[in-house]
């Protein structure tokens, strides 16, 4: 490869950072022309410095929250998984179960969530139920997608080949709900997150949205950011995860092919 | 009724068969027998219940009345162990063409390793050497088609059914498709039954030319093709071809007429 190919590669993968670099610099010095106090809008520079000093908190409270995020996200994942093969191999069963689950969904979680404290406890539990409801729907909804819809030829080929039903899912519906289970769980874990987070504002004493709560609470506005960098830079690592599965195991997807 | 002469017992027999749908009826009164390595093609217009007489053969719908038996069993259900290949060629997407050609065997319940030299050997034969590792997006139309066949030929079925399998693809690759199969068939021999609407292409690849006609599916014809194989670019001009060729027309056209 020339020098020059290389340049333009690496300004290829700088390029999204070119936008938010540009974003830092019109608001580092924006806001102090404009002489915005610090409590309203921290300059990027204060909250680079508050980040760095609150490191070890900060990583105390995202472990915290990145604990009952995952777990939920799992229990998410599993039993969405599951309740989407009952509806698949017992359609009966989808007259029933679909109706009931997006009822269910329709209820604003967030809003019930102050129950799931009175019934789970401050600890840990509350935040893992809130996260595992939130992600549950997308992980259902397009695992039910995956799992069922395959091409009617497809399941005739593997029957005339002498396919039993446990074989035609390991490697007929499992590997065609696998893209639809990835994108699920891009869309899930923000929402598992955010599960968590409203958990720890409801009641606890850990995690970043109890660490961003307290910041709150002293008018400590440049810690607030700081966690919000915490909480993104988890969320990025989470996506990055997936992506990298994605990378792995789904080369053939029409959006991954090479022209 | 009619059947296709044959000096062994026969691979498929058809007695009596009808299949009617909510739309009507498919398939009305049809009896034939194919007879074991023997090729036959159905042909007939479109709709004529070609493509759901091959899903009753296959057992993967049951007729409303009459019979059919594979190998002098009564199909009753969806036959494990024939090959199948459909108009489009149906591969899996994340599966490349070596793995494609091993999912029969897999579906079976076989280890994939011990069919290995014979899914190389098809490939091989089918001139997709160099491609085993390809994803079937790689691949054209007419290459996927061929995966397709060597899939269906993987476990050396005692039926193979096609149903239109060159109908997707342009027709310069569709003719180069047919000497394919030939070669392919020529080297496999087993009992194929193929639905086609080229007349051309069944008087070329067949033993016997079954015409069937418009809907409701009856049998019209049968026609016996005994031009020697393999059979060439020059066969199509062969004047026993044309004839032969012009046979099958006149039985389709004059219920057209009608």
């Amino acid at each position: 490869m020339t020098s020059t190919a290389s340049a333009l590669q690496l300004a290829r993968a700088a390029r999204p950072l070119l936008g938010l670099l540009a974003l830092l610099v019109v608001w580092q010095y924006g806001a102090a022309l404009a002489h915005v106090p610090g409590y309203i809008l921290p300059l990027p520079s204060e909250i680079a410095a508050r980040f760095w000093q609150t490191r070890a908190v900060q990583l105390h409270h995202l472990s915290v929250t990145a604990l009952s995020t995952l777990i939920g996200l799992a229990a998410a994942l599993a039993f969405g998984v599951l309740l989407a093969l009952l509806v698949v191999y017992l359609p009966v069963l989808k007259a029933i179960v679909m109706p009931v689950l997006a009822a269910f969904n329709s209820i604003p979680k967030i809003a019930v969530a102050p129950l799931f404290i009175i019934w789970f406890g401050l600890g840990i539990e509350s935040k893992v139920v809130l996260a595992f409801l939130l992600g549950l729907f997308p992980v259902f909804v397009n695992s039910v997608t995956g799992l069922g819809e395959i091409e009617a030829d497809v399941l005739d080929l593997s029957r005339l080949a002498g396919g039993t039903q446990l074989r035609i899912f390991v490697k007929v519906r499992l590997m065609n709900a696998l893209p639809y289970i990835t994108d699920a769980l891009k869309v899930a874990f923000p929402l598992a997150l955010v599960g968590s987070i409203v958990g720890e504002f409801i009641g606890g004493n850990s995690g970043v949205g109890y660490l961003i709560l307290s910041a709150q609470f002293n008018l400590d506005t440049p810690l607030v950011f700081a966690t919000l960098v915490s909480i993104t830079l988890f969320t990025t690592l989470g996506i990055g995860v997936v992506a990298l599965v994605e990378h792995a195991f789904l080369k053939w997807r029409p959006s991954r092919r090479r022209r | 009724m009619t059947t296709v002469t044959s000096s062994r017992r026969p691979a498929v027999a058809i007695e009596g068969l009808y299949k009617s749908f909510d739309t009507g009826t498919a398939v009305e009164d049809l009896s034939f027998e194919v007879g074991d390595k023997e090729f036959v093609s159905l042909v007939g217009p479109s709709g004529c219940g070609k493509s759901t007489l091959l899903r009753l053969v296959s057992g993967l719908i049951a007729p409303t009345r009459g019979t059919v038996r594979v190998r002098d069993k009564e199909v009753r259900g969806p036959l494990a162990g024939v090959g199948m290949v459909f108009q489009a060629p149906v591969l899996l997407p994340w599966r490349t063409t070596l793995a494609n050609v091993l999912f029969t065997a897999e579906m079976r319940g076989e280890r994939a390793e011990r069919y290995r030299a014979r899914a190389n050997e098809l490939i091989r034969l089918a001139g997709l050497e160099g491609f085993e590792e390809r994803l079937p997006h790689e691949l054209s139309g007419g290459m996927q088609q061929r995966v397709a066949i060597c899939r269906a030929l993987l476990l050396n079925p005692s039926l193979l059914l096609m149903d239109e399998p060159f109908g997707a693809l342009d027709i310069i690759t569709r003719e180069r498709m047919g000497f394919e199969l030939q070669k392919i068939w020529s080297a496999t021999r087993n009992t194929v039954l193929f639905v086609t609407h080229s007349i051309t292409e069944a008087v070329l690849l067949s033993d016997t030319v079954v015409v069937m006609s418009a809907r409701p599916g009856r049998l019209k014809a049968v026609i016996a093709v005994d031009l020697p194989r393999p059979r060439e670019v020059t066969t199509l001009s062969d004047p026993r071809f044309v004839a032969l060729a012009a046979r099958v027309r006149d039985n389709i056209e004059a219920r057209w007429v009608e």
